[in-house]
């Protein structure tokens, strides 16, 4: 009876001091990152840092929560559910601070308007002044405050447009049931190309001078007021990631194909071309990758104010923190 | 004893719709947008089985085990209700208020309470199928013939052989009725459970059908939803008619 005990103390021990010796000095900090959506290439720079040790290089347990359509990224992370988000945007930003939610956002990773409008060849609408009169669809998820800033910046009322609330799906415009809906460049206008879409005219919002940054980089105040330096780590191997997924990116579609099930390489393909656009335009560009854009955050908040969205001024410098991504490493934001 | 007569019924069914979908679609020339032909579904669902399978195992277990607890905690209420009507008058409300409520506005509170594990999965389908099992239990318990609770009684029959011998065979019919009801229920709960944030499982693959607008993978994952659902209704079917052979009095 004793000897098989005194075996396996002996070998418990053994194997505390193998795993004891390999394991680092100092213990990875566990957090987690909330995405607003399921596993594609839309979040290609946090699945990378994941899989190129980014994170583990960076002293951080990272784990990665897909979200879903009935998933409140803002919520989640302001709640400390989650430690870290890829959340809605600018406005959900704002949204969230008028609540009274103690978050922050300390990175943008779009830097122009994702949202786009469509409209057929032969539909007579050359300019977004033709939306006068016209059926036009959009998201009143959020989305509809930014037509209504494109709206406002080419002289248009809202009364001037038919607006109507659009579904999920591209097919009443595939059907023809309304003259302009709304797109995202990173999929449902790939979707329209691919079912053969082509005779359609795109208006973009950053063409009217509205420019709304997308998927902010959002944590709560508790961690940025006990755990700065874990902020810190989380926003540099975060666009580290994002920087490789860039610079490879077949790869970088291989760890998103890996990390979701189910996924059509060809659809994450344009997806990433997309989002390389958005994020590395603008000051994306000039300045580097998940810079704030405060001109257009202000911008926003405005029209925000004057649509009666928002009822309360946001005090702009505590919502978007940019303390954090002006310490990031040149050489982990600069293309 | 063998019947094989109500087990054909459905497989008829079956064949019958799927020689529908095989004829029809390219006789009345149906646009692939509105339904895609039988070739092109099966098609798309051999190009990705192994995730299918992978999504197919994961959404079944997290039905079963949400069925399971379910069912164990709806008996468990059923039998509490019928035993008490103190209990019934106060409590029940509270769960037909519960169910009223629709499962998303639970979402958020779900996954801080139990993150992105199975389990948030599993408490979704246990919400959904613990109340009809609850329910059918006390209709089935109430129903039980007092004479005859009193001829068990006048034979010296303590309560719990009332309740083993008398009591639950009566109430079993009842029951099956309600387990039939819970598990398409906790197939549901464990496909919407899926909506609020993982990486494996149908519902995953019909959101990103539903983002992309792949009209045969939604074909596919409305077949496999539903032969998922028939499996386990199959099962239980087959579990009273082997073992709940009797009616109610």
């Amino acid at each position: 009876m004793n000897l098989p005990l005194k075996c396996s103390i002996a070998a418990i021990a053994f194997a505390a001091a193998l795993v004891g010796g390999s394991l680092p000095a100092k213990a990875a900090e566990a957090v987690s990152v909330r995405l607003k959506w399921v596993a594609q290439a839309q979040f290609a720079g946090v699945y990378v840092a994941k899989a190129k040790g980014f994170y583990e290089e960076a002293g951080l347990d990272a784990t990665i929560n897909p979200g879903g359509p009935n998933i409140n990224v803002e919520t989640l992370v302001a709640s400390g559910a989650d430690t870290f988000g890829i959340a809605s945007g600018t406005e959900g930003v704002l949204y969230a601070r008028e609540k009274g939610l103690p978050l922050t956002c300390i990175g943008m990773s779009q830097q122009m308007t994702p949202f786009a409008y469509v409209a057929y060849d032969d539909s007579g609408i050359n300019s977004v002044k033709d939306f006068k009169g016209k059926t036009v669809a959009t998201w009143m998820t959020g989305p509809q405050f930014t037509l209504y800033s494109v709206l406002a910046h080419e002289g248009l009322a809202q009364s001037d447009a038919n607006i109507v609330s659009q579904p999920f799906s591209m097919q009443p415009f595939i059907d023809k049931q309304y003259d302009v809906a709304t797109v995202t460049l990173y999929n449902e206008l790939n979707t329209l190309k691919e079912q053969g879409i082509n005779n359609i005219k795109i208006f973009l919002p950053d063409d009217s001078g509205v420019t709304t940054q997308q998927d902010s980089i959002v944590t709560s105040e508790k961690m940025i007021a006990e755990k700065p330096e874990v902020v810190q780590a989380f926003l540099n191997a975060t666009l580290k990631g994002w920087k490789y997924a860039f610079e490879n990116k077949s790869e970088a579609v291989d760890i998103v194909m890996a990390a979701g099930s189910g996924l059509e390489r060809k659809h994450q393909e344009l997806m990433l071309e997309e989002i390389e656009k958005l994020m590395r335009a603008k000051l994306g560009g000039s300045e580097g990758l998940g810079a704030i854009d405060m001109a257009s955050i202000k911008a926003v908040h405005d029209s925000l104010i004057e649509y009666k969205a928002l009822n309360t001024e946001i005090d702009l410098e505590s919502a978007f923190d940019q303390s954090f991504w002006a310490k990031v490493p040149a050489d982990a934001k600069s293309m | 004893m063998k019947r094989h007569l109500p087990l054909a019924h459905p497989a008829t069914a079956l064949v019958m719709a799927t020689c529908a979908w095989l004829v029809l679609v390219p006789l009345l020339g149906v646009p692939p947008r509105y339904l895609p032909s039988l070739g092109r579904v099966v098609a798309d669902a051999i190009s990705v089985w192994p995730e299918l399978l992978n999504s197919f195992l994961r959404t079944l277990s997290e039905a079963v085990l949400g069925f399971l607890a379910g069912a164990a905690l709806g008996i468990a209420f059923g039998v509490a209700f019928a035993r008490s009507r103190v209990l019934e008058r106060s409590v029940l409300p509270l769960f037909i208020a519960l169910q009223s409520v629709p499962v998303i506005a639970f979402g958020a509170v779900v996954v801080i309470w139990f993150g992105n594990s199975l389990l948030s999965k599993v408490m979704i389908a246990l919400y959904l199928s613990f109340f009809p099992v609850a329910v059918s239990t006390l209709r089935g318990l109430q129903a039980i013939d007092e004479k005859r609770v009193a001829l068990f009684l006048s034979f010296g029959a303590n309560r719990m052989q009332v309740f083993w011998r008398l009591a639950l065979p009566t109430a079993l019919p009842s029951i099956f009725t309600g387990l039939k009801l819970a598990v398409s229920l906790s197939l549901i709960g464990a496909i919407v459970g899926e909506w609020f944030g993982d990486t494996v499982g149908l519902g995953v693959m019909l959101l990103q059908a539903l983002y992309f607008e792949q009209v045969e993978r939604i074909w596919v994952l409305i077949v496999v939803c539903g032969l998922l659902g028939t499996l386990l209704y199959g099962l239980l079917a087959f579990i009273e008619r082997k073992y709940v052979w009797w009616r109610p009095a």
